[in-house]
């Protein structure tokens, strides 16, 4: 058998990455293309003819101030979102990681809001935000208290627990790997060395766990960027349009105004500006990352 | 530089598995301490009870006359040498051996003078700037001693630092620490399984067996009157060899058959077996490869001492021969000069140095002709 011939490469090629070569394609890359295709159309989403309309469809996207707005709130919900989800989960994997009682338990107990839907997750938490926390509300004050989510601060703080509740513990794993990536003795080095605890994990355990932080971070900025359906479920916008995120402004565009080329326009905008900020975030990141 | 004392130190692990037993031990300063012990046998764990990497479960540990028990590792002034180096890989050279210094708030002039003086010392000045992933083995082995070095510690703490290194590079490193030893006067304890470093580096060995420590002595009294059957088959490379050998009693003469093998006690050492009453008993007879010859004129000196086997195996080492032969149903080797006639499958007959034996029981293992 010619193992060096391109015939047989090629071959061993598409035998192992054929497959999911295919699949890629077809999932990601031609809808991709076809979608930059819509972007220069001014399709309906429905009728059979796509008339072209040249960049139109961008320059109606970056004269709607609606989707600036909504792009602003969902850079102000992810840098709290990020920042929030990426210190609970780096604290709860210290905790799991510290040798407590039952850390196994703990594991698998903060991990299970990320098995729950989006839209399920939702849902419950709608149902914590309007009845229970009012009913102990009024039972407090004795008075009517207001849902968080008929506020307009308080639907965003609301979408920002959610996110953090159902994001955190999936972070949380990373982070214990991270945590175990780095060796007992340089940490027992570090205390002959004369640290102090805080000391040990500020000068030895967190820059070795870099890598850890580079991917959390990556991770939860991607997916804050495109929430949809925690925020369908848990606010629809509300009140007053105002918990409409980017992606959510981005559907109604295409789906419910119909408006099809000018949504997937500003869609292809939020992908642009979240993959500049993630592989920013990746480029800076990586940089000073080390093997434990 | 600092005297350390270890006195009836246990440690009992929580699932009740008793790791380190009755461990008492006075280092005087400036002592260069081995522990030396098969796997598992306690040898690490008290190094880190000394270190308070671990807890001391009873006994007292004092380092100039201080209770150090409960003391803080960074509170016990000290210095340690990890298996694994740990070297922090984000650091540079020059930043790992200055870190502890940093964490003491030593003016940062100060802390790269002690570092220059110790990479000067350790031949690393061309690597301060480098990561630890850039360096090899060997160097990063040099900056584990150098970030030691830097702290100038009361005790100087090894756990089996030379064991990630190749053969050859281990007995350069092994000469290096001797002369650092040398140099900085430090007090040391070193932990190994390697009984050849044990030898070579140590001013007293402390060899442990199942966490009770076994014996302790200077190494060249623990190769010539080891305690125990234990400390004599650790010691020494090759080994020591063991025979069964039956005890006959004559009038005021004792003798050993081994097989068909008969030896004549020596007076200085017959004494043990009359009067012990081992006459007619079992004893195990220990002797240093070294002592058994095969030259002419040793063999004709001592007819009554002579053994007789067949080759089984000729290494031929170059400066010496390893001669691997049968007596009795026990391996035995005798280290020969290269000159030596003898061959693989040649029938030989070799004389035993009987003023250089041992003999042990056979129930209590313990050396009957030891003596402090």
């Amino acid at each position: 058998m010619q193992r060096n011939t391109m015939a047989y490469k090629s071959r061993q090629f598409l035998t192992f990455a054929g497959p999911a070569l295919i699949l890629f394609c077809m999932t990601i890359i031609v809808p991709f293309i076809y979608g930059l295709y819509l972007t220069f159309t001014s399709w309906d989403g429905v009728s059979a003819e796509k008339p072209f309309v040249g960049v139109a469809n961008y320059v109606s996207a970056f004269k709607d101030a609606y989707f600036w707005a909504a792009v602003g709130r969902t850079i102000i919900y992810s840098i709290f979102a990020v920042i929030l989800v990426n210190l609970v989960a780096f604290l709860l994997a210290y905790m799991v990681t510290s040798g407590v009682r039952g850390q196994n338990f703990f594991r698998a107990g903060f991990f299970i809001p990320n098995l729950i839907g989006g839209i399920v997750l939702g849902y419950v938490w709608k149902f914590v935000f309007n009845r229970a926390f009012v009913a102990i509300g009024n039972k407090i004050t004795g008075g009517e208290t207001p849902s968080l989510l008929s506020t307009t601060g308080g639907a965003m703080f609301c979408l920002i627990l959610v996110s953090v509740w159902q994001y955190a513990g999936y972070m949380m794993l990373i982070y214990v790997a991270g945590f175990m990536s780095v060796s007992d003795s340089l940490k027992e080095a570090a205390m002959i060395d004369g640290c102090t605890p805080s000391q040990a994990m500020r000068n030895v355990t967190i820059p070795l766990m870099r890598t850890s932080f580079t991917t959390c971070i990556f991770l939860s900025i991607t997916r804050c960027f495109v929430v949809y359906d925690v925020n369908l479920s848990l606010t629809k916008g509300e009140p007053f349009f105002s918990s409409v995120m980017a992606a959510m402004h981005v559907y109604n565009k295409a789906f419910t105004y119909k408006d099809y080329g000018t949504g997937q326009a500003e869609a292809l905008i939020l992908f642009i500006i979240c993959a500049i900020i993630g592989i920013t975030q990746v480029y800076v990141s990586k940089k000073g990352e080390v093997e434990a | 530089m600092a005297s350390l004392s270890l006195k009836h130190i246990e440690k009992v692990y929580e699932n009740g598995y008793h790791a380190v037993s009755d461990f008492n031990l006075e280092i005087e300063d400036k002592e260069f301490i081995i522990f030396v012990g098969p796997s598992g046998c306690g040898k690490s764990t008290t190094l880190r009870m000394i270190a308070g990497l671990e807890d001391i479960s009873s006994g007292e540990f004092l380092i100039d006359g201080v209770k150090m028990n409960d003391v803080e590792p960074k509170d016990r002034d000290i210095a340690m040498v990890f298996q694994s180096y740990a070297l922090y890989p984000h650091m540079t050279v020059r930043d790992n051996m200055g870190f502890a210094l940093k964490l003491r708030k030593v003016p940062q002039e100060e802390i790269n003078k002690k570092v220059d003086e110790a990479a000067k010392i350790l031949n690393l000045e061309k690597f301060l700037d480098r990561k630890p992933k850039a360096l090899s083995g060997g160097q990063r082995q040099r900056v584990a001693m150098g970030r030691a070095i830097v702290r100038n510690p009361k005790v100087f703490l090894m756990d089996e630092p030379l064991s990630n290194l190749d053969a050859k590079l281990r007995v350069q490193m092994r000469t290096e620490i001797s002369k650092l030893h040398e140099k900085l006067g430090t007090t040391i304890i070193y932990v190994t399984h390697d009984q050849t470093e044990a030898m070579t580096l140590g001013t007293r060995i402390v060899v442990m067996k199942d966490g009770i420590v076994q014996q302790i002595n200077t190494p060249d009294h623990l190769y010539n009157k080891p305690c125990n059957l234990f400390v004599a088959g650790f010691i020494g490379s090759p080994q020591m060899n063991f025979m069964d050998a039956v005890v006959e009693v004559k009038g005021s003469d004792a003798f050993l058959h081994i097989g068909e093998n008969t030896l004549k006690v020596p007076d200085d050492k017959k004494s043990v077996l009359i009067d012990g009453g081992y006459d007619g008993k079992t004893v195990v007879l220990g002797i240093r490869p070294e002592n058994i010859k095969d030259d002419p004129d040793f063999l004709a000196a001592n007819a009554d001492s002579q053994i007789k086997s067949t080759i089984g195996v000729k290494e031929q080492l170059g400066a010496e021969v390893f001669l691997y032969f049968d007596v009795n149903g026990a391996q035995t080797i005798a280290r020969v000069e290269p000159d030596t006639p003898l061959k693989t499958g040649s029938d030989a007959t070799f004389a035993l140095d009987m003023k250089k034996i041992h003999l042990f029981d056979k129930d209590t293992e313990l050396n009957l002709l030891y003596q402090e």
